[in-house]
């Protein structure tokens, strides 16, 4: 069966999921009009800055150990690779790795490349890096310029294949090309399936020649299961659900971040694919199933007590294993709880707002929920059909509930803010500080080494809450003496007024 | 044509204009750019320079056109051209600023138009082209001064002549600019003369706006902040000096005495400032001598830094310290002019002999120059060793100078491994607070 990977580049998740990055309503509504297919062109007249596919593909091979990253690209992409460097080297560490410096270069296009091409350049670059360094891989990152001065990254890594010890593993990133930066996560899995060997050499020939079944059971009785972690998960996080894993009876790998290049080609000696988020693995996981025949689960993210249960369970499900897990959560939840006992209370009725990743804000609002928060809203980096259950299930608790779907648009943020006055935000990094300024405590969601999964992540969530809300005086003390640089008029606007249908990228909705 | 670089200490054209802009208080950028490359520049800046945040209107609450294939395909104004009327109606600004990036230059969208419609609506609407392609950081520094200067300061015939302004140091590129630019203000007053940064806390879009009204310009970089200076003096006639970045006593004194002589001062009065801040600055370091000859703190140095820091630094490393010099890496892509007069001017260091003068951006070089400089031992008992070794440079030094066996304090970008808010190497006080963290750093550090 072919799969979007057999084509040289990968597509956009526009074409590929029904996907919306601009949305004001609320969750419930939010789901049936995706559903409709009217949110799909959706528009701002009036956007900020944000964070690309690039950004995003950076977030996860600079995380491979024994790499070396190549941004084709005039001197400022990737520049954020320098806020990189440490929590890369942090997260080797935590894993048993060496701590190391991030290693990456520019190609560093100028105005003559731009006219003549910058092919030459980058397959100096890939010569050098590998002479430098002996990487195992070296990933090309190709950016805005290259894309549209058409250079060819996928002929360039074939040209140097002879001259260079490594894996040359082209990456296609064009920020331009689309809204959905999610994209990114697809890109470098895209380089992954058509680059990198994902099983020993015999492997695919099995999947290949025998019906496959004989191969399955084979890995079944292994009980191994690869978990696809994200840049957003720390070390503490692995460990936590490793140790769930390992009480039903399970082995867990992880992959794709810190994992050694070496590790990837035991890929595909595992009984199941589990994803920990939706936003990032789908299209790996469907390309491991149809080349090497193994299933996946991608379901809701292992975040609060509800579905830190149901992940477990659909894990244990696929094992028969069902019994063990409803025993481990049992006496998981016991254990929680007696453990919540002393932050219930400060919580109690806390409002919160909420900002982040797909699916990681809408079970954090669960989470809220469970800890006896109200939650008056959340944002969405974008959204697409990977929300639907989520989204249903999060909006039974409290159906009114607000729903926000932007990549970051502080403004949009800090009208919403403005409004619902919250005790307690739970943000995405670059968000944060904005809330702030309105006087309102943060707790980022993703921060390692801080644990926010599991059954561990509840408690550790619960705990700093609690702590982030004892003392508010850093925000209210920006909120006196800093102001947003938004107009007063724009607070008594309706917060979505910039979004447009995008039929023509013109007008305000009423 | 540029090659290849290692880790590179420098973004590009759009980051070095969109962090100029952002660090001018009041004032909103507009990025007419892909969506992407707001986001990566800003952490650029925050990871590179001690991070140094988004303040009033920079990071993710910069407004940006984010053109996507509709507009690679049709051209961006029409986006652009929405997006600042919108960002008018919403955002709250003094002045408003168009910035491209690579896309929109190489489709070519005429900027210019689209500025011109909005001129006069209210608050200054100023625009240039910054495409990264164009060049580093350092470019769009002074491409984005020379834009503010041609079209947001207003026409005047007042000249003062105590008020000169005063810049050289890039926001989000050099780690100390504001601390830097703190400490030479506070100078100048001490002499007399109103410094306008435009950059610190209390300036802002007004201190801007008026800058026509300075009798002079004083730039504290001989490279960067230079092309601004002659779009100054063509449009205003207003004389400019360059001069070295003063650090250090010594630096400090001959710094006002330029200056003194450039605006002609009352001489009596500036000897008397520096006469007083030398004694305050020995007061202190009276005091932390026992601790530095009992511990014998004297060091062979190497400076990693920009055109704008590597000299200075040595120089009161050499000259006020006394300590030695032992290597010079100057990490921007400078042209051959600029590195003879670089060159000529590590002749007039005083003590301690002449370090070795480089020109390298790529991390591994530098690193490679560092181990050439101060060989590991071969464990020989009689070694002829350049030890204590000290180097001052990027985060990215940190490893290659613990190979040599080197100190190490992060002072040039990118600066990931420290905060910085305030604080300031210029100046007098600012060489205190240097000689504070080069000799914290025998405890492990401030
Ligand atoms: S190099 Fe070009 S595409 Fe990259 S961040 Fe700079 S302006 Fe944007």
């Amino acid at each position: 069966m072919a799969h979007h990977t057999d084509q040289k580049v990968l597509p956009k998740r526009e074409d590929r999921l029904r996907t919306c990055h601009a949305y004001g309503g609320t969750s419930c509504a939010l789901v049936q009009e995706s559903r409709g297919g009217c949110l799909v062109r959706s528009e701002r007249s009036f956007t900020q800055v944000c964070n690309c596919q690039m950004s995003l593909a950076l977030t996860m091979v600079t995380t491979i150990p024994d790499a070396v990253i190549i941004m084709h690209a005039p001197p400022g992409c990737g520049g954020s690779n320098v806020s990189m460097d440490l929590y890369v080297r942090n997260g080797l560490n935590a894993r048993g790795e060496k701590k190391a410096p991030l290693i990456w270069f520019t190609s560093n296009l100028d105005e003559a490349d731009v006219i003549a091409g910058g092919e030459e350049k980058l397959e100096a670059t890939i010569v050098e890096a590998d002479l430098r360094f002996r990487p195992r891989l070296i990933f090309v990152v190709s950016t805005c310029t290259p894309g549209i001065i058409g250079d060819d990254i996928d002929a360039v890594a074939g040209r140097v294949r002879s001259r260079v010890a490594a894996t040359v593993v082209p990456l296609h990133c064009e920020g331009f090309k689309t809204r959905i930066s999610a994209t990114g996560y697809d890109a470098v899995y895209h380089g992954l399936a058509r680059y990198v060997q994902l099983a020993p050499h015999d492997a695919q020939r099995l999947a290949e020649e025998s019906s496959g079944q004989a191969l399955l059971d084979e890995r079944r009785k292994s009980r191994r299961v690869n978990v696809f972690n994200v840049y957003s998960i720390g070390r503490s996080d692995e460990v936590e659900l490793a140790r769930l894993l390992e009480l039903i009876g399970l082995e867990a790998r992880f992959y794709p971040n810190f994992a050694r290049p070496e590790a990837f080609t035991e890929l595909t000696e595992a009984s199941l694919n589990v994803s920990i988020c939706a936003t990032h693995d789908d299209y790996f996981l469907t390309f491991l199933e149809e080349r090497y025949g193994i299933p996946y689960l991608i379901d809701t993210m292992p975040i609060g007590i509800r579905n830190t249960g149901r992940w477990l369970r659909a894990v244990a499900a696929r094992f028969g294993l069902e019994e063990q897990a409803e025993r481990v959560i049992a006496a998981e939840e016991a254990e929680l709880e007696r453990a919540l006992s002393d932050y219930r209370p400060p919580l109690a009725g806390k409002r919160v707002y909420l900002g982040g990743g797909e699916m990681r804000v809408a079970a954090t609002a669960m989470l809220m929920h469970e800890l006896g928060c109200e939650v008056v809203g959340f944002r969405a980096h974008h959204y697409d059909e990977f929300g639907d259950d989520l989204y249903l299930t999060a909006a039974q608790d409290r159906p009114g509930m607000e729903v926000n779907v932007a990549t970051t648009q502080t403004f949009e943020l800090a009208n919403l803010i403005e409004r619902a006055q919250p005790d307690l935000y739970l943000g995405h990094s670059g968000s944060n500080a904005w809330v702030a300024k309105l006087g309102v405590p943060t707790l980022p969601i993703f921060s390692a080494p801080q644990t926010y999964l599991g059954y561990l992540g509840v408690f550790e969530v619960a705990r700093r809450a609690v702590r982030l809300t004892a003392n508010r005086a850093f925000q209210e003390q920006l909120r006196r003496h800093t102001r947003q640089p938004y107009r007063e008029s724009w607070y008594r606007n309706d917060p979505f007024a910039y979004i447009t249908d995008g039929a023509d990228g013109a007008g305000g909705r009423p | 044509m540029n090659g290849f670089v290692e880790r590179p200490r420098f973004s590009c054209t759009l980051g070095g204009a969109l962090s100029t802009v952002t660090a001018i208080h009041g004032t909103v950028p507009i990025v007419h750019a892909a969506a992407g490359c707001g986001g990566n520049l800003f952490t650029a800046q925050l990871g590179g320079s001690g991070y140094y945040g988004s303040g009033y209107c920079g990071g993710l609450s910069a407004p940006g056109s984010n053109v996507s294939e509709h507009e690679i395909v049709f051209g961006g104004e029409e986006r652009l051209a929405e997006q600042i009327r919108t960002t008018l109606e919403i955002m709250e600004g003094e002045c408003y600023v168009v910035l491209t990036g690579c896309m929109t230059d190489i489709i070519g969208d005429d900027i210019r138009s689209a500025v011109q419609e909005f001129r006069g609506t209210g608050a200054p609407v100023a625009g240039v082209e910054t495409g990264g392609f164009k060049g580093t950081s350092y470019k769009g520094y002074d491409l984005a001064l020379s834009a503010l200067f041609r079209q947001v300061v207003a026409e005047t015939d007042e000249r003062a002549t105590n008020r000169v302004n005063l810049w050289g140091l890039v926001p989000g590129l050099d780690p100390f600019f504001r601390g830097d630019l703190l400490e030479l203000q506070r100078l100048l007053a001490l002499v007399g003369v109103q410094a306008s940064t435009f950059f610190v806390p209390g300036e802002g879009v007004r201190d801007l706006v008026e800058a026509g009204k300075a009798a002079a310009n004083i730039v504290v970089s001989q490279q960067h902040g230079i092309a601004a200076a002659e779009a100054f003096r063509e449009r205003f006639g207003t004389p400019y000096l360059a001069l070295e970045l003063p650090i250090g006593p010594s630096a400090s004194a001959r710094f006002l005495r330029q200056v003194a002589e450039f605006l002609g001062l009352d001489g009596q009065l500036v000897e008397r400032v520096i006469e007083r801040e030398t004694a305050d600055y020995y007061r202190f370091v009276e005091r932390v001598a026992d601790f530095y000859c009992d511990t014998d703190l004297q060091h062979y140095v190497a400076v990693v830094g920009n055109a704008t820091s590597a000299l200075p630094y040595t120089r009161f490393l050499a000259e006020d310290l006394g300590w030695l010099p032992s290597l010079v890496v100057v990490t921007d892509n400078l042209p051959d002019e600029e590195r003879s007069r670089i060159a000529l001017s590590l002749d007039s260091l005083p003590h301690g002999g002449k370090p070795a003068l480089v020109f390298e951006t790529d991390a591994s070089v530098i690193a490679g120059h560092l181990t050439r400089a101060w060989r590991p031992s071969g464990g020989e008992r009689y070694q002829k060793r350049f030890a204590p070794a000290f180097v001052l440079g990027s985060t990215l030094e940190q490893e290659p100078a613990a190979a040599v066996g080197a100190r190490h304090l992060s002072v040039s970008y990118p600066v990931f491994n420290r905060v910085i808010v305030n604080r300031g190497y210029a100046g007098f006080h600012g060489a205190l607070h240097l000689v504070e963290d080069l000799l914290s750093t025998y405890f492990g550090g401030a």
